[in-house]
């Protein structure tokens, strides 16, 4: 992993249309501002990998499948 | 073209059912292609779907319509994320999400945080994270479910 130092109101720049930049430092949180296009998703990362978890779980549905249907048959 | 799927066996699908997600689903990035399978058994259309992926068959997740647990489901998306679908109506959206299902059959959840959404005329989706923080990753429903089922059971 790349590692820089950055203070205050510094900055990074990837590639060519994605900034990071420092906007805040307060005990042990650090507030991050990110320009980038809105194409780009950013995402927490225990968000991110709470859903890539959940797809993992969803696929491994191997629940008895009768009472699965029951449950969602229409009436 | 006939596919191999998880809990339907060997199928004929029509080309015009596979629905392209260009960035794959998280946790499987790299399975581009899939299709929406129900059991249609009874000939009536169960509450339940499964996303299958065509490139490998034991890729297929439960899902449902978030409105089936969330009546008044309404998540922010960005609509920069939408674009590569195409152009969405109220005609062409399709919004799924996926549950998961422990051998217990009450701790049922359902990923309010992380629809699917698809475009029915373009046949692009997406998994999308929507903003609210208020939709749970794992949302328990099977009470309200059950409830809501035994209303319409008793009438």
């Amino acid at each position: 992993m790349l590692a820089l130092s950055r203070k205050l109101n510094e900055s990074i720049v990837i590639g060519n249309d994605i900034e990071v930049t420092i906007l805040e430092v307060k005990g042990d949180q650090v507030k991050i501002g990110i320009s980038a296009p809105k194409s780009v998703p950013i995402y927490r990362k225990e968000i991110y990998l709470q859903i890539k978890e959940s797809n993992k779980e969803a696929v491994e549905t191997n629940a008895n499948e009768e009472v699965l249907m029951k449950l969602f048959k229409k009436h | 073209m006939l596919i191999n799927t998880k809990h339907f066996g060997k199928i004929d699908l029509d080309e015009d059912k596979i629905i392209t997600f260009e960035n794959g689903i998280l946790g499987f990035e790299d399975y581009k292609k899939y299709t929406l399978l129900y059991d249609d058994e009874d000939g009536e259309r169960p509450d339940i779907s499964w996303l299958q992926s065509l490139d490998e068959p034991m890729l297929a997740l439960p899902v449902i319509s978030p409105f089936l647990v969330k009546p008044d489901y309404n998540p922010e998306v960005e609509d920069e994320l939408l674009k590569p679908l195409g152009s969405l109506s109220e005609d062409n959206i399709v919004v799924l999400i996926s549950i998961t299902v422990p051998s217990d059959i009450e701790k049922i959840t359902a990923n309010l945080r992380a629809p699917f959404i698809m475009n029915s005329d373009s046949r692009k989706g997406a998994q999308i994270i929507i903003e609210n923080p208020e939709y749970e990753v794992k949302y328990h429903f099977y009470n309200q479910l059950a409830a809501h089922k035994a209303v319409k059971e008793g009438k």
